[in-house]
């Protein structure tokens, strides 16, 4: 929680308008704008009393009270893309190092005692691992990206915008698929299959398969950003309409 | 034949007036056609995810194939079903793509109302936009675990010694392969729904004054 405040003030202070000039007032802001619809009437207050002391007619208030509102849904925009970069970043490199050499005691010829036979198990044995840091990789890479264009994106260009969505909508599908494909091969080796005589190799591998779910939870919370962000999107302009 | 030159001529002549008289109503509404145009293409790939969803649910459950298979102890063969049940992976596929088929369904019906009044379409999408974006990460998430075990047991892996089952049940594999493609074309179609509700909703913002 402190870690989101923290970020939140930081964004406030970068995007703050010029109606914000002290301090304390935008930290007042900061505190209520966690329910986005008292910030939306505290905010039209506060933006027509300076309106007024300005002298400025209160015909350009609704304006200045849709650029606050999506100020304040840019910053929640900002901060879902920001965990989305550092959650999929630390899940491709949570399975990207997951490497685990053990010995197993395999009964070669019945007469003889068994002989412990090293073996290894890597993330890039399995094609689902592959696809899965890959996904999650070019997933990062997107949220990097994004993250740059829509700080640049001030202006509020809607085509930039919109083909920002475009791919945290592919990114979306990306994850969803990689993470379903990483989990069920993950399930096939935590349970087995006795119909196809597929041997479950997590009671040999217990280190690999454990960092190989610490990677599926947090690309799973990396999924669930990105699905914010599009919801978060597809709320901004079913709002302003 | 002068008959039927007539009668298709005022048949011409009634098109023209129904081409004509909506647009002497709409008046002030001018975006209405290419709203209208959206909830046409809205319908039609909203019916499409619901025939990849059915298609897709069929072609998977109707995968049966049984095959004698060779047994060490005693050395004979024994008839072995593959069914889809034997793994998790694939209940996982059928369900959503049934979520996914019934809720084609269900919009199909309620876009093809929205289609008589273009007046509600951009509530309705506003309210399925949600829901359209969570399907889609159901679809996709189904997807990729149907392909990840079909994957596996298409080409085995020998580093964990699970071989290779397409070579036995080449039938059963064709239907889940065909089925996963299927569902494949039902998330770019999910897809291509998100995109269009998000297009349309950002082009009519221009319209509404604050």
């Amino acid at each position: 929680m402190c870690i989101y405040t923290y970020l939140l003030i930081y964004i406030h202070a970068a995007t703050s308008s010029p109606y914000h000039t002290k301090k304390s007032s935008s930290h007042f802001h900061i505190s209520l704008s966690l329910s986005h619809t008292h910030t939306h009437t505290l905010e039209m207050e506060s933006q027509y009393k300076v309106n007024s002391n300005g002298g400025i007619e209160s015909g350009s208030t609704n304006t200045t009270t849709r650029v606050a509102n999506k100020r304040n849904l840019r910053g929640w925009d900002l901060v879902l893309r920001f965990l989305a970069l550092s959650l999929s970043l630390a899940a491709a490199v949570v399975l990207g190092v997951d490497k685990e050499s053990t010995t197993v005691a395999m009964t070669l010829v019945p007469t003889l005692p068994a002989v412990n036979v090293p073996v290894t198990a890597k993330w890039h044995y399995l094609s689902a691992f592959v696809f899965f840091v890959v996904a999650n990789a070019i997933a990062c890479a997107h949220a990097a990206i994004s993250l740059l264009l829509a700080l640049a994106n001030k202006g509020g260009n809607k085509g930039i915008s919109l083909m920002i969505v475009l791919f945290d909508l592919v990114m979306v599908a990306l994850l969803f698929s990689s993470f379903g494909a990483a989990l069920a091969i993950g399930l096939m080796g935590y349970e087995g299959n006795s119909h196809v005589q597929w041997k479950k190799v997590c009671n040999v591998f217990d280190k690999f398969c454990n960092q190989a779910a610490a990677a599926f939870g947090l690309s799973g919370a990396a999924t669930v950003a990105f699905f914010l962000l599009v919801v978060l999107a597809t709320f901004n302009h079913h709002k302003k309409h | 034949m002068a008959s039927t030159d007539t009668a298709a001529h005022s048949e011409a002549g009634k098109l023209v007036d129904k081409a004509a008289t909506p647009s002497d109503n709409r008046g002030p509404a001018e975006r209405a056609p290419s709203s209208r145009s959206f909830a046409a293409a809205d319908v039609v790939l909203r019916f499409l995810l619901f025939a990849s969803g059915v298609v897709a649910v069929v072609v998977m459950v109707t995968s049966k194939q049984t095959e004698l298979i060779p047994i060490p102890i005693p050395p004979f063969l024994t008839p072995r079903p593959a069914k889809f049940t034997h793994s998790p992976a694939f209940i996982y596929f059928v369900a959503a793509l049934s979520v996914a088929g019934l809720y084609g369904a269900i919009t199909t019906l309620i876009s093809l109302f929205a289609l008589r009044k273009p007046a509600s379409y951009p509530r309705f999408l506003s309210h399925f936009v949600i829901f359209d974006v969570l399907l889609l990460g159901i679809v996709a998430a189904a997807t990729g675990t149907a392909g990840g075990v079909a994957y596996i047991g298409l080409k085995g892996n020998t580093h964990v010694q699970w071989r290779k089952i397409c070579d036995i049940y080449g039938e059963f594999c064709r239907h889940i392969g065909a089925s996963i493609a299927v569902s494949l074309f039902g998330s770019v179609v999910l897809a291509l729904l998100v995109l269009l509700s998000i297009y349309s909703l950002s082009k009519r913002i221009p319209k509404h004054s604050y």
